[in-house]
């Protein structure tokens, strides 16, 4: 096997890997964000083979089929993200499970794995910034009531939490 | 090929063996399964890489082709198995990671490595894009959305994982066929690069090409101008259309995601 051989195949064994392992992901997980990502580990699987063949070949072909699915991607990940955002804000959840009476009329519902009935994990510590410095003094000039911002962001926390 | 079959299956079975222990199914984060299937996972990927080294007919294997990951021992090639192993390994902790924040970052971290195996084979322009397309930008618009939509963090779907034990062996199987079917091609078909083609000279990073039928427009633009002319002049027609598709995209996400209803549906 010579060097050129042992290069492309190394390259087409790595892309095989990613591909796999995206679609073992795409398989498996239930959220549709983790989902759409190991969509994206498979295109790069792709892209990998073919830079591979344009490295063996010594042609542009290959990177230009590449930079074609690079750019198909970005087209992708808006739709998708858009489409994520929408079904959050009707569904409250990114569980692909809750949607599943989008399919066919005529066909079954599937059957899901139950979740387990672990509770939800506490919410994590995140650490705080130590205060520094001091609040600017309100200037006479300005006026009107300010609601403090502590408050604010306090009420926009209530958003309702699935599990 | 019976022997290369069994070497490969050799690396791949702990390999998707290893990705099932590690999927999540409830439970601590760092639970001693999960430390298992890491571990299978770096030991099938350094099987994967040394098979020519611990292999003893290894100059047999070398000459017969039946070497996976046989390469000169050189810099270059010490550098491929440094990014590949990089990438799979990220790519293992992408997909089983609990916490979709996590899953993306490991994704970036996936494509700053393919981005080091583009570079290995001359392709500068598109390492760069992809950076800046995909890590800078796809990545980055996918951690908004899991900001927007988890503002509480960890929910009980990303813990439990759906039907592990048959993805993993669809995976292992999908990964099989295909390395069995490359081994057997590169076995079979005459190799060496096509004559014909248009090649560019060979002065990327690894000198693999071995081409000497220079065709005056890539001899006189060797790096991204080739790129750029056989864009602009073979591939015309396909860039308007990658345009177009992007100004769908455009408009498309605008219609679905900046339309704001009244009534929002309570699902549960």
């Amino acid at each position: 096997m010579s060097g050129n051989d042992a290069w492309l195949n190394n390259y087409l064994v790595l892309g095989a890997l990613l591909f796999s392992l995206g679609a073992v992901g795409f398989l498996t997980r239930r959220n549709l964000i983790v989902i759409f990502l190991c969509a994206e580990l498979m295109l790069q699987g792709v892209s990998t083979t073919l830079v591979g063949f344009s490295g063996f070949h010594g042609t542009w072909g290959g990177q230009v089929t590449a930079i074609f699915s690079l750019s198909l991607a970005a087209a992708e990940a808006g739709v998708a993200l858009a489409l994520f955002v929408v079904l959050f804000k009707r569904g409250f959840s990114l569980d692909v499970s809750i949607w599943s009476d989008l399919r066919e009329e005529d066909q079954p519902p599937v059957e899901d794995e139950p979740l387990g009935d672990e509770p939800v994990e506490t919410p994590r510590q995140w650490p705080h910034l130590a205060p520094a410095g001091r609040l600017p003094e309100r200037r006479p000039g300005v006026s009107g009531e300010q609601v403090p911002r502590r408050e604010a962001v306090a009420a926009g926390e209530g958003v309702a939490r699935n599990g | 090929m019976a022997q290369f079959s069994f070497r490969v299956l050799g690396a791949l079975v702990p390999l998707f063996l290893g990705i099932f222990l590690m999927l999540p199914r409830g439970g601590a984060d760092r639970s001693p399964i999960r430390w298992l299937g890491a571990a299978l996972v770096v030991l099938s990927l350094v099987l994967l890489v040394t098979f020519p080294l611990t292999s003893a007919e290894g100059a047999v294997a070398e000459s017969s082709g039946t070497a996976l990951w046989s390469l000169p021992q050189t810099l270059s090639c010490y550098t491929f198995h440094a990014l590949a192993f990089v990438s799979v390994a990220a790519a293992a902790l992408m997909i089983t990671a609990r916490n979709p924040v996590y899953s993306a970052l490991w994704f970036s971290m996936v494509l700053l490595s393919n981005s080091g195996l583009y570079l290995l084979q001359g392709a500068d322009f598109l390492a760069a894009s992809t950076i800046i397309v995909y890590a800078g930008a796809i990545v980055v618009t996918f951690l908004f959305v899991i900001m927007l939509a988890q503002p509480n963090g960890a929910a009980r779907y990303d813990r439990f994982a759906r039907e592990g034990f048959l993805s993993a062996l669809t995976g292992l199987l999908l990964s099989g066929v295909l390395i069995a079917a490359l081994h057997l091609a590169m076995r079979t078909e005459p190799r060496g690069p096509v004559a014909g083609l248009a090649s560019r000279p060979a002065d990327s990073v690894v000198t693999i090409h071995s081409a000497a039928n220079g065709n005056s427009l890539l001899a006189t633009h060797p790096h991204v101008g080739g790129l750029g002319r056989m864009l602009f002049t073979e591939q015309v027609v396909s860039v308007e259309i990658t345009g177009l598709l992007l100004l769908a995209a455009v408009v498309g996400a605008m219609l679905i995601a900046g339309h704001r209803t009244e009534e929002t549906h309570v699902r549960k």
